[in-house]
């Protein structure tokens, strides 16, 4: 520690040639410097710097069906970098005559929160940190406040007595307030009716986290962590293929199943049929059966003028 | 050109000291570490199962299970169909041999009689409430004979579970039987232990923290 102090005072007068002054200055500079240096010490810790093809990609309205491919190349190159799965991953477009409508049967939802899961398992959401884009409400009866509802029921049986219950996810507004708001336009409405997000373009100033009226949106704090054997390598650009750190991520109502004529995920697992998906524009479908005939009462936040393409109802 | 004095000369290399301690600090990250994040476990795959909870006798012909106890005959004599008893309280007592049915149709028992559905004249087949005969792979009719709204919405699809594909030019759309979800004995839906609900970020959830509504 005090080895510098004697050499500041014994070397100057002796030699001549060291100045006190240059001697300060080169001081200062190397302190500066060291400071600098430790300054960027937190670079030391980033690694995966994100390939200057990723960087210098178009956006992904402008690339042509070329770039796509290559962009989607890239993709499976990266993913099978990261978990040694070599994924299938597709750009699908919207269908034609096609308009995604779910309805959600509160008389049946016994709160069993299998749905929040299945979509964790299909949509390649980090574990830990945890992100669900499905909120199971408990919501005492008599009452459609949910700001009474809770979400982290903890109960040992459910359905409990005296609560019903109600999963809110993505509404798939046709006036959706986050996509108003997105300063690069990194998500957008598709004509199937499904509000998307280009991973790859978002900047993640996270403008449309606040503009939702239902908390649907989540961001990516940290680099997010799936584990290899629970990676669902079937993927979509627009859906789930795997996020990185500092972007948001929604339900998109499983693009790569939806877009392929499956069911959502979310749909597949409820064990009470509760959850119905459709096509609005065939009137043949359960969907405008349920909307047609059945006691169809909310669309959430109705006031706020977003119209969801998200329904609840009841049975009788 | 004067130097500076003594003084000034120990407070810069004074200074110049701070500054090193400070890059040693830094260098060796001795503050830099945030708080270590609370690992998530992973959800258990039961929550994950697609396939119902229950099987249609169609669904167990056609894996090829074992039907001996759809043998009805092999214990029961053809011409004597059996006596329903009952108890004090004229409830129907269920015998030793199929005491894993548990009667539970309707409330106050008022679905509670075998005849109401199973046939005493051929204990192999239904009877409709009209008499006329089902086979037990037709048991979605049955049901239907009595559940007329919810029979009429099954067959739209608003009622129940269909898997695989809303598109049906596509792929197939595989619409699930009465029996898959409901045991036709007890056809409530039992109560079940719900899948995790959501961890917070940093602070771990207790059930102090949760809202006054969880009870």
């Amino acid at each position: 520690m005090s080895s510098p102090e004697p050499t500041l005072h014994s070397d100057q007068p002796a030699t001549g040639s060291t100045d006190r002054r240059s001697f300060l200055r080169s001081t200062a500079a190397f302190a500066g410097l060291s400071a600098l240096a430790a300054s960027l010490a937190p670079l030391r810790e980033l690694k995966d710097f994100s390939s200057s093809e990723e960087f210098l990609q178009k956006y992904y309205k402008e690339l042509s069906p070329e770039e796509m491919k290559k962009v989607l190349l890239r993709i499976t190159d990266e993913v099978e970098h990261q978990y040694g799965i070599r994924p299938h991953v597709r750009d699908l477009k919207p269908m034609d005559g096609v308009e995604f409508v779910y309805a959600l049967n509160l008389t049946r939802c016994i709160g069993c929160r299998k749905c929040v899961h299945a979509c964790v398992a299909e949509n390649n959401q980090s574990r830990s940190p945890e992100i669900q884009y499905i909120r199971v409400l408990k919501m005492p009866h008599g009452s459609m406040d949910v700001e009474k509802g809770n979400h982290l029921y903890d109960d040992k049986e459910v359905p409990d007595k005296g609560f019903f219950y109600m999963p809110v996810q993505c509404q798939q507004c046709k006036n959706p307030p986050c996509v108003k708001v997105c300063p690069v336009n990194a998500t957008w409405q598709e004509k199937d009716g499904i509000t998307v997000i280009d991973y790859d373009w978002c900047i993640g100033c996270r403008y449309c986290e606040a503009a939702c009226p239902y908390w649907a949106r989540r961001f990516n704090f940290t680099k997010p962590e799936i584990p290899a054997d629970r990676l669902n390598p079937e993927m979509a650009y627009l859906g789930n293929r795997p996020r990185k750190q500092g972007v948001m991520e929604k339900c998109h109502f499983c693009i790569q199943r939806t877009r392929v004529g499956k069911y959502p995920a979310c749909l597949e697992v409820c064990p009470v049929g509760a959850r119905k998906f459709g096509n609005i524009l065939d009137p043949e479908s359960e969907i405008s059966y349920i909307l047609r005939t059945k006691r169809v009462f909310i669309q959430l936040k109705e006031e706020m003028g977003t119209s969801p393409r998200f329904f609840y109802y009841f049975d009788k | 050109m004067s130097y500076p004095s003594t003084r000034t000369g120990y407070a810069l290399g004074a200074i110049t000291l701070l500054f090193f301690g400070l890059t040693a600090l830094l260098l060796s990250n001795s503050w830099g570490h945030p708080p270590a994040r609370q690992q998530i476990a992973l959800v258990d795959k039961a929550f994950l199962e697609k396939t119902p909870w229950r099987q249609t006798y169609a669904d167990l012909v056609q894996a090829k299970e074992d039907m001996s106890d759809f043998d009805c005959y092999g214990c029961h004599d053809k011409k004597k169909p059996p006596v329903l008893r009952f108890d004090a309280h004229s409830i129907l007592i269920v015998p030793e041999e199929h005491k894993n049915i548990v009667m539970g149709h309707g409330s106050h028992n008022r679905n509670n009689l075998c005849y109401n559905c199973h046939n005493e004249g051929n204990l192999e087949t239904f009877q409709v409430r009209d008499g006329h005969e089902l086979k037990f792979a037709d048991s979605t009719q049955l049901c239907g004979s009595c559940h007329g709204p919810n029979y009429r919405d099954w067959e739209a699809g608003a009622h129940g579970r269909i898997n695989g594909y809303w598109n049906t030019t596509l792929g197939e759309a595989k619409k699930l039987a009465c029996a898959n979800c409901h045991n036709p004995h007890a056809p409530r839906i039992p109560t079940r232990n719900p899948a995790p609900g959501p961890h917070a970020l940093r602070t771990p959830i207790t059930a102090a923290h949760s809202p006054a509504t969880t009870h």
